[in-house]
């Protein structure tokens, strides 16, 4: 197998982080050593830093180590030349990102402010315009706002709509979730395919076992829902932080998207009714981890959060803001407020709706897909690699 | 030339390492003022620099000649040459007026560029006028550090039949290069080599020693220097002390001793080896508990020579009037426990190469013996003899060295003695699995990379890869390495890790070069005159610099570069006089020199 040198790829790179600092390594492969996740045939991060000093491409695109990598930053800290190459390996994943995914949009968001601030603002633009269309508020929302507050003191949260009355703007709202959860999908699987193809097909070194491709499939929902590779990390307190955002957002997308009709109801549950107390700690849950993050991110005194990418921040406004304007829904309808409570949920879905359109199957929150995948696939490949040493084994023999 | 030639001068100011030691505001007011300037030009300041705008400049003002001024000025000759030709002028009256090598001159460099400009302008090659003045020498020298470098110097200028002042901080001479085992690439016997010439030192009627002393101020100027010396009280009489060692019998307090690199213990008063030059004893006062509370004096009191052993002696200060001066201070090794992952300090079997070099030393307190380190009774954590023999060796390479954390440069020596100090281990102990963790083999020099290669048939397992962290599992240290050649993780178990430490400068390096006008570099090496042509000589007339001081070097590199320093310093006494520094030349010298010329 010949590999293509690219020398530009260096300068494509660049867009994708802040340093280049990897220019500096020797090869003394202590960050290998240092590592807790590295294992035999996945040598990271030196390995990805000399594919990127030798501009080979292919073995980039084909390669898995920047998703099994959780920028504990350890390898950053102990490296005796200073190259960085635990922020090398967040630069790849950014670069593999903008690879896998075939629109080519990944690519213009993460190298072009314009693109990035223009689709958020485009998507959210029409989010408002179709509210402002097809749900506009109550004519008497204004005038009357006591016919939308039902006994318990509350704002009938589906009736402020004056088009569609009653059980119909919720169905329209789910309607638009599942659109949304439709097209997020479509991108993230049709992504995840050209990763399989990139990287267990092209990579002409393997051949995986079929029989793999069904026993290791558990290895999908553990590691999406635990994470826990990401626990062998010697700092733990990064991975107990990310398994309480992940758990608070997954409960919060059940709840809006899957949920829809049983959780935007009228009734105002007393406070211990099991929705809210689930709504309550995926909200706490997500300020909780905003709040931490973003402190860490300004101070930039550790590692793993000194170099912020401006997707990592727009990650984390976005994400805030859309957890604050949830709350204020919450407090609004609960206070009795029915004109806030409805130009609150349009804000709310303004923010909601672009975040989840770009940040997911395009930006830094597809590593929610690609993570558990990578780590499928790198099973199969270790599969692959087991096979292929008992091969040659049964032939020296 | 009486006429005076039209001349217009070009100033470069380049955004390189040197450029902000000048003022160029200042050079370019100057040259405005010389006669026959007609114009000064920043040509920095120039939108683009090409030859026929410059031919315009030219032409407007009519000029014969051009004077290129700057750093490095030469790159841009091209430009002004095609410039010259365009008008119909001569290539060859672009003149270069080089600042580089003044920028070093702190404080004078600005004067210095002036006087090299205003050469140029009067079409007078510099190095005819600026020479720097002559001194008349005084015969005497100072050798500062008694080290293989210090005694090699000493005993050449000595033989020569001039007088040497060999001065050492410690009690002994002998340096590093006494602690050692063997040397690589010929395992000779270090101590073999040293101990005659330390004797011969010591019994040299030029040579006087003064031990146990530092430099504490130097006056004069060269050739003439005069300096004072802070001599530490001994507490022992070293004309009457006859070396017999009942003291040190006697003596109830024990320390750990500097010579074996604290892998041993030896009393207060103590001589630091057997074949110390001067051999005679002296009293730690940091651990003698007469010193501390006034009582004690078993010493004294044993002591078969009568007052030898003066418990109440003071330090003194005395002063020496020499004509050169040769620093030859050495280096110290790095801290291991700076560099946390090896838990050096933290793991009792986790040993610097120093420590190593002791404890597989004949002489060493093992008596040669490769032992485990365990604690003694009043908790030391020493060497003794009977305490197991290591099966596996891991020596780890570029400890301190080659990392950014701790000192940049390659201390050039640690890859050769990490493979001498293998095979030293193999010899002892035939079976023993040694391991070396490299990240480059240097082997460079003569006879090296055959040595390598000598070790490599030698059994030993050399493997590239740093490692990143020692851990401690039971009695065993299981370090954790990418094998680079192989693609593996390895995790290694062996039963003792040397590490092998990098060179650093002495801790008063810095203080010793202010004291004597010295440049050290980023890293703490005294600066040299030149790299590649002078790399003895400074920049201060009349002090030279040999061995370690100047920058990593192995040991035959250290005598040869001694014997240079010690040529130039008998090369000054046989000429009788001794070139001052050009620091010493001044703007107004150089004006006046030049009108003589012209």
């Amino acid at each position: 197998m010949r590999y293509k040198v690219e020398p530009d790829l260096k300068q494509d790179l660049k867009k994708f982080g802040i340093h280049d600092e990897w220019k500096d390594c020797f090869h003394c492969g202590n960050c290998t050593a240092i590592c807790p996740l590295t294992e035999n045939n996945f040598l990271f991060p030196r390995k990805a830093i000399r594919n990127v000093q030798m501009g080979l491409k292919d073995k980039i695109t084909s390669n898995l180590d920047p998703w099994l990598c959780y920028y504990c930053g350890e390898c950053s800290e102990t490296c005796p030349r200073d190259a960085n190459p635990g922020e090398l390996m967040m630069t790849l994943r950014r670069y593999l990102t903008s690879k896998y995914d075939w629109t080519g949009l990944s690519r213009k968001f993460y190298t072009s402010h314009f693109w990035e601030f223009g689709a958020i603002i485009f998507i959210a633009a029409i989010v408002v315009a179709l509210f402002a269309i097809f749900l506009p508020p109550a004519a008497d929302l204004m005038l009357n706002p006591k016919n939308f507050i039902n006994e318990q003191g509350g704002v009938m949260i589906n009736n402020l709509s004056a088009t569609f009355g009653g059980d119909n703007f919720v169905s329209i709202i789910e309607w638009g979730d599942w659109t949304m959860a439709i097209i997020v999908a479509t991108l993230l699987i049709t992504n995840i395919l050209r990763m399989f193809y990139k990287s267990i097909i092209k990579d002409y070194t393997i051949k995986v076992p079929f029989g793999s491709y069904f026993s290791e499939a558990w290895q999908l929902v553990w590691n999406f829902a635990l994470q826990p590779k990401f626990s062998k990390c010697d700092k733990k307190s990064y991975w107990i932080g990310h398994l309480l955002l992940m758990s608070s957002y997954s409960i919060m997308f059940a709840i809006i998207v899957v949920l829809l009709p049983k959780f935007q109801i009228e009734e105002i549950k007393p406070w211990y009714n099991w929705q809210r107390i689930l709504g309550y700690y995926a909200t706490f849950g997500l300020l909780f981890f905003l709040i931490y993050v973003s402190i860490k991110r300004f101070q930039a005194k550790e590692v793993s959060t000194k170099y912020s990418h401006i997707t990592d921040w727009l990650f984390i406004i976005m994400l805030g803001l859309t957890t604050i304007t949830g709350i204020l829904v919450h407090f609004f309808r609960i206070g009795g407020l029915p004109g806030a409570t409805y130009y609150m949920y349009v804000i709310h879905l303004a923010i909601l709706v672009p975040m989840i359109l770009i940040e997911v199957p395009f930006s830094k929150w597809s590593h929610l897909a690609y993570r558990p995948f990578a780590v499928y696939f790198s099973q199969l490949k270790k599969a692959a690699y087991k096979k292929q040493s008992s091969v040659k084994i049964a032939v020296a023999a | 030339m009486k006429s005076i030639v039209k001349t217009v001068i070009c100033t470069v100011k380049t955004d390189g390492d040197y450029s902000h030691l000048f003022d160029y505001e200042d050079i370019v007011h100057y040259a405005d003022h010389i006669e026959g300037v007609l114009k000064v030009l920043d040509i920095s300041k120039l939108p683009v620099k090409s030859p026929l705008q410059l031919s315009e400049i030219l032409r407007e003002t009519g000029a014969d000649r051009i004077v290129i001024a700057g750093i490095h000025p030469g790159m841009h000759k091209g430009i002004f040459a095609n410039a010259m030709l365009r008008i119909g002028k001569k290539a060859e009256d672009v003149i270069l007026a080089d600042f580089t090598e003044y920028a070093i001159l702190n404080g004078k460099s600005t004067e210095m560029a002036k006087a090299v400009l205003l050469c140029a302008v009067k079409g007078i090659e510099p190095s005819s006028v600026l020479i720097p003045n002559e001194y008349e020498i005084m015969p005497d020298t100072l050798v500062i550090g008694g080290g293989i470098a210090g005694i090699q110097a000493s005993l050449e200028i000595a033989n020569g039949g001039q007088k040497v002042y060999l001065l050492e901080r410690t009690g002994t001479i002998g340096g590093h290069m006494a602690m050692f085992d063997k040397t690589f690439p010929t395992l000779d016997c270090a101590a073999c080599i040293l101990t005659p010439k330390m004797v011969e030192v010591g019994q040299h009627p030029n040579i006087e020693i003064i031990t146990y002393s530092d430099v504490r101020k130097v006056e004069g100027s060269p050739g003439n220097y005069t300096v004072t010396i802070h001599k530490k009280a001994r507490r022992v009489d070293i004309n009457t002390c006859i070396g017999c060692g009942t003291c040190a019998e006697k003596c109830p307090r024990t320390a750990p001793s500097e010579f074996d690199s604290k892998t041993t213990l030896r009393k207060a008063i103590y001589i630091s080896f057997p074949q110390a030059v001067p051999n005679k004893y002296l009293i730690d006062a940091d651990h003698c508990t007469y010193v501390e509370n006034g009582k004690c004096g078993v010493c004294v009191k044993v002591c078969p020579v009568p007052d030898c052993i003066n418990l109440d002696e003071k330090d003194t200060e005395i002063k020496i009037k020499v004509g050169s001066i040769i620093v030859a201070t050495g280096f110290k090794v790095f801290d291991a426990s700076r560099a946390t992952q090896f838990g050096y300090g933290k793991y009792p079997n986790v040993l610097t190469s120093l420590e190593f070099e002791r404890i597989i030393n004949a002489s060493g307190p093992t008596d040669g013996n490769i032992t485990f380190r365990t604690q003694d009774k009043k908790g030391n954590w020493i060497f003794t003899k009977d305490s197991g023999e290591p099966e596996s060796i891991a020596i780890i390479h570029c400890v301190g060295s080659r990392d950014e954390h701790f000192n940049k440069y390659c201390s050039k020596v640690c890859c050769m003695y990490s493979l001498k100090l293998a095979h030293l281990v193999k010899e002892k102990i035939h079976h023993a699995d040694v391991y070396e963790y490299f990240i480059d083999m240097r082997a460079f020099g003569k006879g090296y990379e055959e040595f390598y290669e000598r070790i490599k048939g030698e059994g030993v397992h050399i493997i590239r890869g740093r490692t990143a962290k020692i851990e401690q599992k039971g009695n065993k240290l299981i370090l954790r390495s990418e094998d680079i050649l192989n693609e593996k993780i390895i995790e290694q178990e062996v039963d003792m890790v040397i590490l092998s430490v990098g060179l650093e400068p002495t801790e008063d390096s810095k203080n010793l070069a202010s004291l004597l006008g010295l440049q050290t570099d980023n890293s703490g090496w005294f600066n040299e005159a030149n790299y590649t042509i002078d790399q003895v000589n400074t920049y201060t007339g009349g002090i030279s610099i040999a061995g370690l001081c100047q920058g990593p070097k192995d040991i035959p590199d250290t005598v040869a570069q001694a014997s240079a320093a010690a040529a130039r310093v008998l090369q000054r006494i046989i000429r009788g006089s001794v070139k001052g520094s050009i620091k010493d030349l001044s703007l107004r010298f150089v004006e006046e020199k030049i009108k003589a010329l012209m």
